[in-house]
């Protein structure tokens, strides 16, 4: 990859587009320059996406969808109610599940060339109606887990819907699968809250593939449609807002930090897991809106390659920050607006990155300012 | 006989819990909860260590103190003993009545 003088590493097209319309000759030289350097390099990662994806598509993933019936018992997997290739059943739940999976698949095979779960095709099964008024789903290890939420109450008493009702919960436990074949966080402390905010991450990534949404336009609410109407909340969790997806009578309110000030020490939730993934949700969340576009396509990129190349089973937030870091030098190169973004992303929720990795000037802000500084447009 | 009952863990993260003393309730209730109690075999069951980490499974809890004997519980969603599963259906139902 060609080295771009330092000074240029940051500032956005749209004002090099600026500068070498209206700065002086001098100024003028230097933006057209860089203009056309980053859209020399900007064209050739664009290729090189574009050949890794037709690479994936002739690898031709199939995939093995089967979703169990537990009738609400806790054998799993429970006795088949749909296979791969079936039609549609009159189970809603069973319809959810199939369907959820195909998305989640899909997105790990378009955006990031995954063959399912282990990389290898794994058959993807899943079980529901799990138990009676069991409001959760989890990951066993093998496969995914759904309860019906409060399907034994009256209506009027009801707080939770069925969990496949929410492709990110789909997306979400599918992704602990991908975890535990990649970087096996530990599940527990810093490194399970990590391991929680990765299955929000790309759980909510599912959901907006399947929607076609920009980073911009989604909601980044994680469980929308859980809750019944009874409940005063629009989803378990918010990546954008951390802390406000629900404040309820009886179920309390969201508790999670947006911020490591915040950091919430408890022996509970194996040590706060689907608490303090807060922190990391909305580090990706401000990042992904500064990137802007489609989130999977850059920041999900920068995601992945942290969980499949980076991370290790007791790496903790200052580490994924600082793998982030260096997965977005490696994809899109040292000082990019991408690498900027990482960085901002964590400085907001309280973590500096350490970068490891060779960068022009040790902030993005640094790099703004000595760029508009030798341009004579900052003092 | 008391028992602290918590469920801790989930997607959900929430922690629901219940503190009984069997005293204070209705005779028929406390006489199917010393029953549920016997029939489980609590003091003398042999609970097996979890086999894995089970991402977002709950954790369920029970302490249960009698004049002779006193025990916790601690079993996850895959070494949870079937035998367990009536008193933990009727604390559970206890926990959502609200």
């Amino acid at each position: 990859m060609s080295h771009r003088h330092s000074i240029f590493c940051i500032l956005p097209p749209h004002m090099l587009e600026q500068v070498a319309q209206n700065g002086s000759s001098a100024q003028r030289d230097m933006a057209t320059h860089t203009l056309s350097a980053s859209r020399q390099i900007r064209e050739r990662r664009i290729s090189m996406a574009a050949a890794t994806m037709r690479g994936n598509f002739t690898a031709a993933s199939t995939f093995q969808r089967t979703v169990y019936d537990a009738k609400f018992g806790t054998n799993l997997p429970g006795t088949i109610a749909r296979k791969e290739g079936d039609a549609p059943v009159a189970d809603i739940s069973v319809n959810e599940a199939y369907d959820g999976s195909g998305a989640t698949y899909k997105l790990y095979s378009s955006a990031f060339g995954r063959n399912s779960i282990d990389n290898h095709g794994m058959k993807l099964d899943s079980t529901v109606h799990y138990d009676k008024g069991y409001d959760n789903a989890f990951w066993d290890g093998q496969q995914m887990v759904y309860g019906d939420g409060d399907e034994d109450l009256p209506v009027s008493e009801r707080l939770f819907n069925r969990f496949t009702i929410s492709l990110d919960v789909i997306g979400h436990e599918l992704t602990h699968g991908v975890t535990q074949y990649e970087a096996n966080l530990v599940y527990s402390n810093q490194q399970g809250a990590l391991n929680e905010a990765i299955s929000d991450i790309f759980g909510s990534l599912v959901k907006q593939f399947q929607r076609n949404q920009t980073a911009d336009a989604a909601d980044w609410i994680i469980g929308e449609g859980l809750f019944t109407a009874n409940v005063n909340g629009v989803g378990i969790r918010s990546m954008k807002a951390p802390g406000t997806a629900y404040n309820d009578p009886v179920l309390g309110k969201d508790p999670q930090p947006a911020h490591m000030k915040d950091y919430v020490t408890t022996s509970q939730d194996n040590g706060g897991v689907h608490i303090n993934s807060g922190i990391v949700n909305h580090a990706f969340y401000v990042t992904a809106i500064e990137i802007g576009g489609y989130a999977w396509e850059k920041t999900g990129q920068i995601w992945y390659k942290t969980l499949t190349d980076k991370l290790t089973s007791n790496s903790n937030f200052q580490n994924a920050a600082d793998a982030t870091f260096q997965s977005a030098v490696e994809i899109f190169g040292a000082g990019s607006l991408e690498q900027i973004a990482v960085q901002k992303g964590w400085a907001e929720v309280g973590i500096a990155v350490n970068g490891t990795s060779p960068v022009p000037t040790p902030s993005g802000e640094g790099c703004l300012k000595g760029l508009m500084r030798s341009l004579g447009l900052a003092a | 006989m008391q028992i602290i009952f918590e469920r801790s863990g989930g997607f959900m993260g929430r922690k629901v819990s219940l503190s009984l003393d069997l005293e204070e309730l209705p005779e028929d209730q406390a006489q199917i909860l010393k029953r549920l109690v016997d029939e489980s075999g609590f003091f003398d069951l042999s609970i097996n260590p979890p086999e894995k980490s089970v991402p977002d499974g709950f954790t369920y809890s029970i302490l249960i103190n009698t004049e002779t004997n006193q025990r916790t519980i601690q079993v996850g969603e895959t070494n949870f003993p079937p035998v367990l599963r009536p008193l933990l259906e009727n604390l559970m139902a206890r926990t959502r009545s609200h």
